[in-house]
């Protein structure tokens, strides 16, 4: 192949794309669709549920305060402390539970996969930036709340190429 | 006037035709490394390249942490191919606790793994195409890698470190509806990278710039010791996957890619066509694959080896890596020692860059598919 023809064929490869939909995201305003509700862990068969692994969420009713999950924690970011929290359970006698420093998480989910009781599970919120250092830090009353996610984007595959529809 | 040196110092003789130049670490051109070449003219005379800028004592941190949580931060040197870093270490734990793998777990990792494989490929490839300045070749790669970083996500939860292999199998089984969409988007990212042959592999301004620059002949590819893209590169038919093959790579039908030319453009070129074999095995393996089972083992919650050391390698996109696991009865491992692709293929560039023009220095020096961050470890 000589070398004008070869040329010739990498620009037309080139301007082809231009009458090709954009593929990329535009991203505050449109986000990724997920699968499912978030990681989630199954206890009794030993076996993860897929999904994203975002911010987690902390259900006050199951959890004891057996602090596996930060033990789970210890040796990977260190992320998860046990505090105090004001609400009496029966199931929780020291009355402790989790509080997460998300500048320190490395949302691997191996606490998800420590906690025998359901009560710690991860969600789609990933937009958990902050202005300081302690609004990185989630309080067992903030981690119970369940996120408001709105995400809706997903790849499609058509004849003319891939876009984010 | 002559003064004593103290001993194991000697004074360097300055050629006055020579310069010598420091390229990096914070070049963007070199990647956390520094390149000393010595230069007469336009062309290099000597070449010395300097790793461990970015030494995070992987190999240390694991010898305090137990086999489980070992998993998160043995993947952060290769982000982009942070399945296959984990393969070897989990093969070589299973090993020392005695673990058998379910079937459907082993071809989970098969498919993750070349899904990262291709992920890796790609990054590098928008690299290299940005380094020759084709910045064409920098925004395909980059966009069409968001193909498999989507099913990756899928699958694991995350986009990159997706701490998705343990000992005894996969965090998670496949969601629902997944083989569809995996087939969907690996047929069209097979199609997508086909089209890089007319805009760059067949592009006569590439070929002109890569084409014999940097000849590493089949002796010296044996003889330095070079695994992966540049030993196949240079016409040695050496793959992990056929040679030693693990989990059920044996079962699965695909071929190895194997190049005589052993210049730069053929090393550009292997981890392409691997791409395409890549896509195969997925294919193949999503075919072949059990539909339902289980797909991780039960393990103790502390599990502890035996007085004992396993050492494993797979193929990685960077070529053999291998771990060495020493245990002695702890919940800990004693030793963990990873050897990476990266580092052994790193020792042929001074070799390949002696009498090379300075400005052929990022087409040899990124054909090598080095990754600075997984070489210092």
């Amino acid at each position: 192949m000589g070398t004008a023809t070869g040329i010739i064929k990498a620009l037309n490869s080139g301007i082809k794309h231009i009458a090709i939909k954009r593929f990329t995201l535009r991203y505050p305003e449109e986000k990724l669709k997920f699968v499912g509700d978030g990681y989630q862990f199954d206890p009794s068969t030993g076996v993860g549920i897929a999904g994203l692994k975002g911010r987690h969420m902390l259900f006050h009713d199951h959890c004891t305060g057996c602090q596996l999950c930060s033990i789970a924690c210890e040796g990977v970011a260190e992320a998860i402390a046990m505090v105090k929290v004001p609400d009496q359970q029966t199931q929780n006698k020291k009355s402790i539970m989790p509080q997460i420093d998300y500048g320190k998480c490395v949302f691997c989910g191996l606490c998800v996969d420590a906690c025998p009781f359901y009560a710690l599970y991860m969600t789609n919120d990933y937009e958990l930036s902050s202005f300081s250092k302690e609004g990185l830090i989630y309080t067992p009353a903030q981690l119970a709340v369940k996120p408001y996610v709105t995400q809706d984007s997903e790849i499609k595959i058509t004849d003319r190429g891939a876009t984010h529809g | 006037m002559t003064t004593e040196l103290p001993p194991g110092l000697a004074l360097q003789k300055v050629d006055e035709r020579i310069m010598t130049l420091n390229v990096g670490p914070q070049h963007p051109g070199s990647g956390h490394m520094r390149i000393i070449v010595q230069i007469d003219g336009d062309y290099i005379v000597a070449c010395d390249p300097d790793p461990g800028y970015v030494h995070r004592g992987e190999e240390k941190m694991a010898e305090y942490r137990n086999y489980i949580t070992n998993i998160p931060h043995l993947e952060r040197p290769v982000i982009h191919d942070s399945c296959n870093i984990l393969y070897p270490y989990v093969l070589g734990v299973e090993e020392l606790l005695g673990i058998e793998v379910p079937e459907r777990a082993k071809y989970i990792r098969v498919i993750a793994s070349e899904l990262n494989r291709c992920i890796y490929t790609m990054y590098w490839l928008a690299i290299y195409g940005i380094f020759l300045g084709h910045s064409t070749m920098f925004m395909w790669p980059a966009g069409d890698r968001e193909l498999l970083i989507d099913l990756m996500e899928k699958m694991s939860g995350a986009r990159v470190t997706h701490a998705h292999f343990v000992p005894g199998g996969v965090r998670n089984d496949l969601p629902p509806n997944f083989e569809d969409v995996c087939l969907r988007q690996v047929n069209y990212f097979e199609k997508r990278i086909k089209e890089y042959a007319a805009i760059f592999y067949d592009n006569p301004i590439l070929i002109a710039r890569t084409e014999k620059t940097g000849i590493l002949s089949r002796q010296d590819a044996i003889r330095l010791g070079t695994t992966g893209s540049v030993l196949r590169a240079s016409g040695v038919d050496y793959d992990l996957r056929k040679k030693e093959p693990y989990d059920v790579y044996d079962e699965l039908d695909f071929q190895t890619n194997v190049l005589k030319e052993g210049d730069s453009y053929a090393r550009s070129k292997v981890p392409w066509l691997d791409m395409m074999e890549s896509c195969r095995i997925i294919r193949n393996a999503l075919e072949k694959m059990p539909k339902s089972g289980s797909v991780r083992v039960k393990l103790k919650p502390n599990p502890k080896g035996g007085d004992d050391s396993v050492y494993k390698r797979v193929e990685s996109g960077r070529g053999s890596l291998g771990c060495y696991i020493v245990s002695d009865k702890k919940p800990e491992p004693y030793r963990v020692k990873l050897s990476v692709g990266s580092f052994r293929n790193l020792i042929a560039l001074p070799y390949l860059l002696k009498g090379e023009k300075l400005g052929n220095m990022p087409s040899v020096y990124w054909s090598l598919n080095y990754w600075p961050v997984e070489a210092d470890r």
